[in-house]
Formats: C-alpha cells, sequence, structure tokens
C-alpha cells in the first residue's frame, strides 16, 4: 500500500512537473519558469512531501520527487528516440552525477560547520557566564 | 561534450543541492507550508533559469535525450542524507516507486503530446 502511494507520488510530480511546464516558458520566455516554479514544484511539494503521499521510513535516505520527474523524461526521450538518445546521454549525465555528489557533500559540510560554530559560540557565552557569577560570588 | 561543457553542466549540478538542502527545510520550519511554497519560486525558478532557461545554461545536453536538472536534485539530496545518516538500503523502496511512477509518467506524457 506504502508503495503504491509512492508510486501514485511521484507519478503525479512527473506528470505535473513535466507536461505543464511548457506552457509557462513557451508563453512568458525564460522568466516564465517563475510561474512554474511556483505552481507546479510548489504544488508538486505539497502533496508529496509536505501532505506525506510519498512516505519514508524511519532512518532512511530520502528520495527526492525530482527523481520521479526525471526518469519521465528520460522514459520520453527513450519512447520517442529509441535506445540512442539514452546513450549519448550519458556524458551530461555523468556530468551531473558528478557535480551532484559534490553538491550534496559540500552542502552538509557548510551545514555541520555552521553547527558547530553556534555550539562553539553558545559554550563561549556559557563559560563567560559561569566567570560571572564566580565574580558576583566572590 | 567540450571540455567547456563539462564544466558548466558539473557547475550547474553542483547548485542546485545546495540551495535545496540549505534552504527548503529551513524556510518550512519558519513558515509553514507557505515556506515550501516560497522556496519553491525562489530555488526552483532562480535555478531553472540558469541550468535550463537562458540562452548560454549552464546544463549542456551531450544528445537527443534530456537529463534534467532534477537528477541533480534527487541525487544531490540523497546524498547528503546518506552522509547524515540515513539508511540506504531502507530507501530500495522509495526508489522502485520512483523508477515506476517516472516510467508510467513517461508514458503517459506521451499520450498527451
Amino acid at each position: 500500500m506504502k508503495f503504491f502511494k509512492s508510486t501514485l507520488g511521484y507519478f503525479l510530480a512527473s506528470i505535473i512537473i513535466n507536461g505543464f511546464w511548457g506552457i509557462f516558458t513557451n508563453k512568458f520566455g525564460p522568466f516564465g519558469g517563475y510561474i512554474a516554479a511556483l505552481c507546479l514544484t510548489g504544488s508538486a511539494w505539497y502533496i508529496n512531501h509536505y501532505l506525506g503521499l510519498i512516505k519514508h521510513d524511519e532512518d532512511s535516505a530520502f528520495i527526492d520527487m525530482g527523481l520521479g520527474v526525471a526518469i519521465c523524461l528520460v522514459t520520453k526521450g527513450y519512447i520517442l528516440n529509441g535506445i540512442n538518445s539514452i546513450i549519448s546521454s550519458i556524458p551530461t549525465f555523468i556530468c551531473i552525477v558528478v557535480g551532484a555528489i559534490l553538491g550534496g557533500y559540500v552542502s552538509v559540510l557548510i551545514e555541520r560547520n555552521i553547527v558547530e560554530k553556534k555550539k562553539r559560540e553558545e559554550s563561549s557565552k556559557e563559560e563567560n557566564f559561569e566567570m560571572l557569577d564566580l565574580k558576583i560570588i566572590d | 561534450m567540450s571540455g567547456q561543457a563539462i564544466i558548466t553542466t558539473i557547475l550547474g549540478a553542483f547548485l542546485f543541492p545546495i540551495f535545496l538542502r540549505l534552504f527548503w527545510g529551513r524556510l518550512v520550519n519558519k513558515f509553514g507550508a507557505i515556506g515550501g511554497f516560497l522556496a519553491a519560486l525562489v530555488i526552483v525558478g532562480t535555478i531553472w533559469i540558469i541550468n535550463h532557461g537562458m540562452e548560454n545554461h549552464l546544463i549542456q545536453q551531450s544528445g537527443s535525450g534530456w537529463i534534467d536538472m532534477a537528477w541533480a536534485a534527487a541525487i544531490g539530496v540523497f546524498t547528503a542524507s546518506v552522509v547524515t545518516g540515513g539508511k540506504i538500503k531502507k530507501s530500495f523502496s522509495n526508489i522502485g516507486a520512483a523508477v515506476v511512477g517516472g516510467v508510467i509518467g513517461g508514458i503517459v506524457l506521451i499520450f498527451m503530446l
């Protein structure tokens, strides 16, 4: 049941985002992308990740609805242009995998850095507080 | 693909998960669902224009198939959640659901043409 609900979620996201993105960008040019992002990505995210149509187990790695969107476009290319479209796109795919893994890792490093900085500031504040207390007591 | 295209593609895929990971969750914690819509507008809109929309876009397609920046979102956020302690094995059912849903979505999109 959970699998079917998640499948429905990824399916809906891929249809909503890929099916209607072109409407906005054909009409308004590149800046139609903003309207499309707000209406389509926003609503798909709301259904899937905020209301929770796509369910994750506890401590499971997070699979974004973007995977459904991306696979949908590869499937569309395969049906329209045959296996050649997949093979000729592999270089782009490899570049994207490299960039995305680097990006994900770097974002975690940035988060850790911020958290450690906050902790250090808090602990230094507490130490100061203790010192102040001691002075008052003295 | 030329060397330039390789570098810009890697850069385009590098930017997206950083913005997603650092903005989206925090905006949702702060503003609730509205924050999610705001994040969709600001992050996805801007990065889509950079990666696909503008004339000299960053993600260059090497073939006739379309590799969307959604790959970068999925792989990048997955990597980040694995690094912070997510279990890969437990996510297999969700990966399967994404593959099935995506393939069905692609077939239905062909019907919509």
